[in-house]
């Protein structure tokens, strides 16, 4: 029985694992443009499925246009916060940028638990539940839903990002900020768009979270450590390595969770950090980072 | 130069507080007095998180881990051992200290910034982890009864009597800090933290300096944690979790980063004003966050840096206003 | 040296006197008896604050219809936000500023245990609904349990499991905290004795968004029911991990779940329906017969703040009551000028009281301030219908 459920580790491992892969991306994107981690990217998270909530829900609009619209928010919620929270800052320790985008996860957290602190809700899924079976794995709309929208979402960043234009001047921007500036890109235009994008990106972690877990203020509570460690993993700074160390994660997790056990998987998130940089630092596919003097 | 015979006059002055402040508990009633209490165990807390991160200048987001650590092995010596608790306080330094000395491995390897960052805060998570799993030594989740403790024999039944336990302690910690940053050694971690680089290029061995500075902030915060332990009565994990130590942080950022005044002062307030909210319910974690926001934005040396402004003798030599 | 004497006279003197304890009648005017909530109003308990505004609602109700022998009841919440440091301070606010009657409502255990010692020590009572049972057993002077500790809600899900016939087996999936241990070390205890077995311990952590490594170890032990002693948000992870692989077990959740919230969030209730139950504290399912006047009670006296944002009030407010309806009853029967010893001995009288909400009815003494023991179960019938059963497959007779 034990290798049997092999496989079926596998695929639900994956499934987490997308979901980490995105939140690592979210938080990747906004680390290259700004060397800068949002240590609030939980509650932008969470923020997105209660925005998708209150849009849907609340208002009674249909899915995609609630999930659009809550896109939409959090870009301008993370757009603004770099803008007149970590711009004016940027110059100072980095122990304050860090605290910074705490504060702002943190109030977040409060005015969400405020608002709805009593009670859990219960997202409805806009597709119906339904279960495959691939020989003996059990795959279920919610596993096809997250991993489809996931890939799509990533297929369409790789677009954007080797083929359009503006893919271009991101990569460039990346690259060099001093180079882009000195083109005429507006670095300080490009370093809140990428947190507004790092954001939008986070809530639809969080949209696709609250189909497979009640929702609370704290449902991107452990996003954050998640991130981090995927990150890790793959190699800091490495757009293609967020996704490979999320997957990587998700697997850890579930076969260190059944095969050894459970009480492991609450400290995944850590021990793999740990052991990433304590053995290879530039973790799977990151470069090493060398320091100008 | 006559300014600085000047600082050391008046620096003599700062001793009026605790002395000031010995008649105190005739006037608090015991809620006011556990308040106060709290915010005298936070400040060897503060100042031992705001020897690494604000004078030393690394990201090392260990400190829960000193204080839980030095909590539990008050709590363990005095419940399974039966040791009177003065007795335990110096090896929750050492334990702290030696906590402090693993945290500061990375460090030493060339990790920092973000990475050092994740690694030391899952080094703490780790920790509570071990008290939650260790259940035959800690208690585990249902945590653990510290019993009253006792000084040379008198109990310290009362949050009054542990209020001079504290004072004192607090003040032995603060002078000693203040010595160590008034030395070679203070000198040499404002070196490090402004130019790493430079300064080993002009012989400081950092090495040591920053296994000193992790060490020493690892054991003062580990005898803030054995008050910790006295003061509340009992330990469980979840006093020890990420919430604390974004509490710790707000105190050395509210307070003033790299300034022993500021860690005073940032304990205090960030122990005294919550209280505020505490029949306001809901509130907290929202004002919170927008306090430390504005801190960040309006007062980024913290509240030290206000009193810095207010006389020259209260600028420390260390920190620069 | 006149200086220094002073200061050493000082120390002397504020070490040596000692703060007058909290005297017998503190809390109780002429007009009013004051009461402290300690509540997880801020962190990730906060979900159950309505436990603390099920009580106030009650309280407010009370006082419209007079109070109790001419005094109305003022209630004062403070925020322990789950920690015990925060907790002792609010208590110590509560007793020694505030000068609180007793201590009302409270869940979270830890903070509970922690401040036990300097309730005891100051007299102040504690009636509350905290799991961990071992504040109020062995019984300690003014500790009252008045709705079900984790010890016997834990001991009605292993009875309720064990009593499908054949099922010896059984996992345990819980949190690491000490309110999951509450739970499911009672529970184990329990099959223990009965000739079961524990086959598996499955931790599912705060926080936790997938439970598929946790089911399929349930699937890999052969467990035929399982103790779920997990918050809310967690047991639907889980339940929806089993559902998910069609594992044929029964899960038997602890009090940290709103039943019906649970099922809102599995529409469709083929694999619930056989597969999931809950202990039940009630007389009857929630709202209706004797339980719809405090449905009633907590529209018209909670602020919208207090109520949920969207839907009725759920089981939590239900499950707060009993304590202050205990508590207003120990006044009545103690008359125009109580003082805590003659409140504390009017609980202590109370046999057989049926509190209108529980399922048990009250009986305390002096060695047993344990007030409830036994507890009904509530599921789905195989028509999807909301049941309260005695034991397995034996429902109420007037199950609604």
């Amino acid at each position: 029985m034990m290798l049997s459920l092999l496989p079926q580790l596998i695929v639900s491992g994956i499934s987490s694992g997308m979901l980490y892969a995105l939140i690592a991306l979210s938080m990747t994107v906004v680390y290259r443009a700004t060397t800068v981690v949002n240590f609030g990217q939980g509650d932008m998270v969470s923020a997105g499925a209660y925005a998708v909530f209150v849009f849907g829900m609340g208002f009674g609009l249909p899915f995609l246009v609630a999930m659009a619209l809550a896109l939409a928010l959090l870009f301008v919620a993370g757009f603004a916060m770099q803008r007149w929270l970590m711009q004016p800052i940027i110059a100072g320790p980095h122990l304050s940028l860090a605290m910074m985008a705490l504060a702002v996860g943190y109030t977040l957290r409060g005015a969400l638990r405020l608002e709805w602190g009593n009670e859990t809700i219960n997202l409805t899924r806009p597709y119906p539940q339904d279960v495959y079976m691939l020989g003996n794995v059990v795959i279920t709309t919610d596993d096809v839903a997250i991993c489809g929208f996931v890939l799509l979402l990533f297929a369409a960043l790789f677009v954007l990002l080797q083929v359009t234009p503006l893919g271009k001047v991101i990569q460039a921007t990346f690259q060099s900020q001093r180079g882009a500036a000195l083109v005429g890109i507006n670095v300080p235009a490009f370093h809140a768009t990428m947190w507004g994008g790092g954001a939008a990106l986070g809530a639809i972690g969080g949209v696709l979270l609250a189909m497979i877990t009640p929702l609370t203020p704290d449902l991107g509570q452990w996003t954050l450590v998640q991130g981090f460690a995927a990150m890790t993993l793959g190699g800091f700074g490495s757009l293609g390595g967020a996704v490979a160390g999320g997957i990587l994660l998700g697997l850890t997790e579930k076969l260190l969770g059944f095969y050894v056990n459970t009480m492991f998987i609450e400290i995944t998130g850590y021990l793999v950090p740990i052991l990433v940089l304590m053995l290879r630092p530039q973790g799977l596919f990151g470069r090493r980072a060398v320091v100008r003097v | 130069m006559a300014g600085a015979s000047q600082g050391t006059g008046l620096r003599r002055l700062f001793w009026v507080i605790p002395l000031a402040m010995l008649p105190l508990p005739l006037w608090l009633n015991p809620y006011q007095q556990y308040v106060l209490n709290t915010a005298l165990v936070y400040v060897p807390v503060g100042i031992g998180f705001n020897l690494v991160v604000g004078n030393l200048g690394l990201l090392a987001f260990s400190n829960v881990a000193y204080f839980g650590l030095g909590a539990y092995t008050s709590g363990i010596l005095t419940a399974s051992l039966g040791l009177p608790w003065w007795l335990t306080i110096i090896p929750a330094a050492i334990v702290g200290g030696i906590a402090g000395f693993v945290a500061s491995i990375p460090a030493l390897r060339g990790v920092r910034l973000f990475y050092l960052a994740i690694m030391t805060l899952a080094f703490g998570e780790l920790m509570r982890w071990t008290y939650i799993r260790w259940e035959t030594l800690t208690g585990g989740s249902m945590g653990m009864a510290v019993p009253t403790a006792t000084l040379f024999g008198l109990r310290l039944d009362s949050d009054r009597s542990r209020f001079y336990a504290f004072l004192i302690l607090t003040v032995l910690i603060v002078a000693g800090t203040d010595r160590l940053l008034r030395s070679r050694f203070g000198r040499a971690f404002l070196a490090i933290k402004d130019n790493e680089l430079a300064a080993a290029a002009m012989g400081i061995p950092t090495d040591r300096y920053i296994v000193l500075a992790f060490a020493w902030g690892g054991a003062v915060v580990g005898i803030g944690g054995s008050m910790f332990a006295i003061s509340v009565g009992h330990l469980s994990p979840v006093s020890f979790d990420l919430t604390e130590l974004v509490l710790q942080f707000a105190i050395i950022m509210v307070g003033g980063l790299g300034s022993l005044a500021g860690s005073i002062i940032g304990a205090v307030v960030i122990t005294i004003a919550p209280q505020v909210f505490i029949s306001f319910p809901g509130f907290e974690e929202l004002v919170f966050g927008l306090l430390i926001i504005l801190i960040i934005l309006f007062l980024p040396r913290g509240l030290a840096s206000l009193l810095a402004r207010l006389h020259p003798a209260f600028v420390e030599r260390y920190y620069r206003g | 040296m006149r200086v220094w004497q002073a200061i050493v006279a000082f120390f002397a003197m504020a070490l040596l006197t000692l703060p007058a304890a909290a005297d017998s009648t503190q809390g109780i005017t002429a007009t009013t008896i004051t009461i402290g909530s300690i509540g997880p109003f801020s962190g990730s308990a906060s979900g159950f604050t309505p436990l603390n505004y099920g009580a106030a609602a009650y309280l407010r109700y009370i006082n419209d219809q007079g109070g109790v022998n001419g005094r109305k009841f003022d209630v004062i919440f403070a925020d322990s936000a789950c920690n015990e440091a925060k907790g002792i301070a609010a208590a110590k606010k509560l007793i020694f500023e505030d000068k609180v009657f007793m201590i009302m409502s409270n869940p979270c255990s830890g903070v509970a245990m922690a401040i036990k010692p300097m309730l005891v020590q100051e007299g102040v009572p504690w009636m509350g609904a905290s799991a961990n049972p071992r504040i109020t057993t062995p019984a300690s002077p003014g500790m009252f349990h008045t709705v079900y500790p984790g010890s016997e809600a834990g001991r009605a899900m292993a009875t309720f499991a064990m009593s499908k016939p054949g099922t010896t087996k059984i996992a345990l999936a819980m949190h690491s905290d000490d309110w999951a241990h509450g739970y499911c070390d009672a529970a184990s205890e329990y099959i223990k004795a009965h000739g079961g077995e524990i086959v598996a311990t499955t931790v599912l952590e705060h926080g936790a968004t997938d439970g598929t490594a946790q089911a399929l170890q349930i699937k890999a032990s052969g467990a035929q029911a399982v103790m779920g002693c997990l918050y809310q948000p967690e047991l639907v992870v889980l339940l929806r991990d089993l559902e998910k692989y069609q594992i044929n077990t029964v899960v038997v959740a602890a009090l940290g779940a709103d039943f019906d919230q649970v099922m809102a969030a599995f529409p469709s209730h083929d694999w619930v329906k056989q597969h999931f139950f809950q202990p039940y504290q009630f007389q009857a399912p929630i709202a209706t017969g004797p339980l719809k006047k405090f449905h009633d009670i907590f529209v018209k006296y909670l602020t919208k703040d207090e109520l949920p944002k969207n839907g009725d009030p759920t089981n939590f407010y239900y499950y707060g009551v009993p304590v202050a309806i205990v508590a207003v009853e120990a006044f009545r029967l103690a008359g125009p000028n109580p003082t805590r010893e003659s409140w504390e001995k009017a609980v202590e009288s109370l046999k057989g009281f049926d509190t209108g909400v529980l399922a048990d009815t009250e009986t305390f003494s002096a060695d047993n301030h344990v007030g409830v023991h036994k507890m009904y179960a509530v599921g789905l019938d195989a028509q999807g219908k909301e049941t309260v059963y005695k034991s397995w497959g034996v429902a109420l007779p007037n199950s609604e």
